[in-house]
């Protein structure tokens, strides 16, 4: 089944439609563009009779934070993800190993750094393994050595099915490959390829003199 | 060394119906002509036995509340369920009903909680911030239905009120004891059974949602139950704060273990706790026994102020 949403509208969305079946993308846009809200009506946390899922919605659809939010002040790292267990064939034991948070494991998650608990959220997508998983800026509190192992990892069918990531790094993205949905205030304004998206003059269009591409790297001109 | 714990514990709990103001005769108390034996089987057993199955009804929901509300200062008293057993308990004895006090404050508990559904059911968006403000409010419009009362009452039902609202654990025989040990096992096997959905709650409602928990529903399930826990234990010992608030922190304190993992430790805990508190209470050597409340507030305040300086101190 497609992830599929029409005309959907609400204070910070306009007129959204979009259609997701087999493939992954990429949500681009700048801050206070409806990124987060958009992903969150995809996953079905902002509830809405425009879209359906399929039953059951846990192996549909997976939905990952910026930022781990937990209330108790000692569950552990291990222990949130014996809770994220349900579609994987891996163990947790495995996914730490892969993502080099092996010490973590017995730390409270309160006590994780934000990039630690970065990794911890990658950790429970992969042991979820939903059809559809939604990344929100993933590799947004990761070193440059993190940032490129999630990157391996993204890049692969090998631990998460179909992703929708979104993201603010313009070069994680053009390096993915895959489509982009370019946000701006509330509306979709791009829909289309990599390829189309990165061209020259679309990002001169978009981001000014500020953004280039050098050695085929999108680079921030500061 | 736990186990231990809980074999001292356990002792402490059966030697306490020997401490009160009328000295037991060990030998005395098999003998069923005794006054000895009268004390110790109709006065001080079941007095005991309350004692313990009422803080572990108060601690445990202490636990679930501060949950639900992702608030750790909530408990069954901050969000009314307590004020609204008082209130109607006042309200039995105005109207001449004291036979009945025990229906009229679990009436009361349950029927706040029903309330407060009905009123989240008008939110636009589930929320349990509102929830706990409406739960506040209701507990303020509470004291002052109490003030009219009061104000209504003749000196006898004024006194009778004040008794009831400073909480005594005076029992003659087992048949309010039932009712507690009752409770308190039923609310201990249903926070078990939910152990599970306790332990999403303890993430984020967003996670616990995306894990498949239907967390409004699994909310109220539980809220449910502990009222009626509340209800019970309130019906019959009145208002006794403190309990719900102290134990689960200080547990988790010193256990440092998630809270999923604290059931019974805060259900045993809290029934020690408040037993001990009851043995000093009825041996300070007043003319009548110190109300119980004043006890948990003066021994749980400066050990759980304590214990918050020093977690802060290590972080």
């Amino acid at each position: 089944m497609k992830l599929h949403l029409e005309n959907y509208s609400t204070q910070i969305l306009k007129n959204i439609s979009l259609e997701i079946e087999k493939k992954n993308l990429i949500i681009l846009g700048s801050n206070g563009a409806g990124k987060t809200t958009l992903a969150k009506v995809l996953s079905g946390i902002i509830p809405t009779s425009q879209i359906a899922f399929e039953e059951p919605k846990t192996k549909f659809i997976n939905y990952i934070p910026a930022k781990l939010e937990i209330f108790d002040d000692y569950l552990n790292a291990r222990e949130l993800l014996e809770l994220s267990l349900l579609y994987s064939q891996k163990k947790v034991d495995e996914v730490l190993a892969l993502l080099e948070i092996t010490h973590l494991k017995e730390k409270p998650c309160k006590f994780l750094s934000s990039g630690e608990s970065q990794l911890l959220l990658l950790a429970s997508a992969i042991l979820h393994n939903a059809k559809y998983t939604i990344l929100d800026e993933p590799t947004s509190n990761l070193d440059p050595k993190k940032v490129k192992m999630v990157y391996e990892i993204l890049k692969t069918e090998e631990y998460l099915q179909n992703r929708i990531i979104i993201t603010h790094n313009l070069n994680f993205a053009y390096k993915l490959g895959e489509d982009i949905v370019y946000m701006q205030e509330g509306e979709i304004s791009f829909l289309g390829s990599n390829e189309q998206f990165f061209s020259d003059e679309n990002l001169y269009k978009l981001f000014g003199s500020s953004v280039k591409k050098v050695d085929d790297n999108i680079v921030i001109n500061l | 060394m736990n186990k231990l714990l809980i074999l001292f514990s356990l002792l402490l709990i059966s030697i306490a119906p020997f401490f009160g103001q009328i000295d037991i005769n060990l030998e005395k108390i098999f003998d069923s002509n005794s006054v000895d034996y009268k004390v110790f089987f109709d006065l001080r057993v079941p007095r005991v036995v309350l004692a313990f199955f009422v803080g572990a009804i108060l601690a445990l929901s202490g636990l679930v509340f501060q949950t639900i509300f992702r608030n750790p200062m909530s408990t069954p008293f901050t969000l009314g369920v307590a004020s609204g057993a008082t209130l109607f308990t006042a309200i039995g004895i105005i109207v001449g009903l004291s036979i009945f006090i025990s229906l009229f404050a679990f009436v009361g508990a349950v029927l706040t909680i029903v309330i407060l559904f009905a009123i989240a059911s008008k939110f636009k968006t589930y929320e349990t911030s509102s929830l706990l403000l409406v739960g506040i409010a209701l507990s303020f419009f509470y004291s002052a239905s109490l003030m009219i009362v009061f104000f209504l009452s003749d000196l006898q039902e004024n006194y009778e009120i004040v008794r009831f609202t400073m909480g005594s654990l005076d029992v003659v025989g087992f048949s309010e004891v039932y009712a507690a040990v009752g409770a308190g096992v039923f609310l201990f096997t249903l926070i078990h059974l939910y152990r599970n959905h306790l332990k999403l709650l303890l993430t984020s409602h967003d996670f616990a949602y995306l894990k498949g928990l239907d967390v409004k529903k699994t909310n109220y399930i539980l809220l449910l139950g502990v009222s009626v826990a509340v209800g019970v234990s309130v019906s019959i010992t009145g208002p006794i704060g403190f309990v719900g608030l102290i134990i689960p922190h200080i547990l988790k304190n010193i256990m440092h273990q998630s809270a999923e993992k604290l059931i019974f430790p805060i259900f045993f805990y809290g029934g020690l706790f408040l037993v001990l508190c009851d043995v000093l209470a009825r041996n300070l050597g007043t003319s009548s026994d110190v109300p119980i409340g004043v006890i948990t507030a003066f021994l749980g305040t400066p050990f759980f102020i304590y214990l918050i300086i020093s977690r802060k101190r290590q972080s």
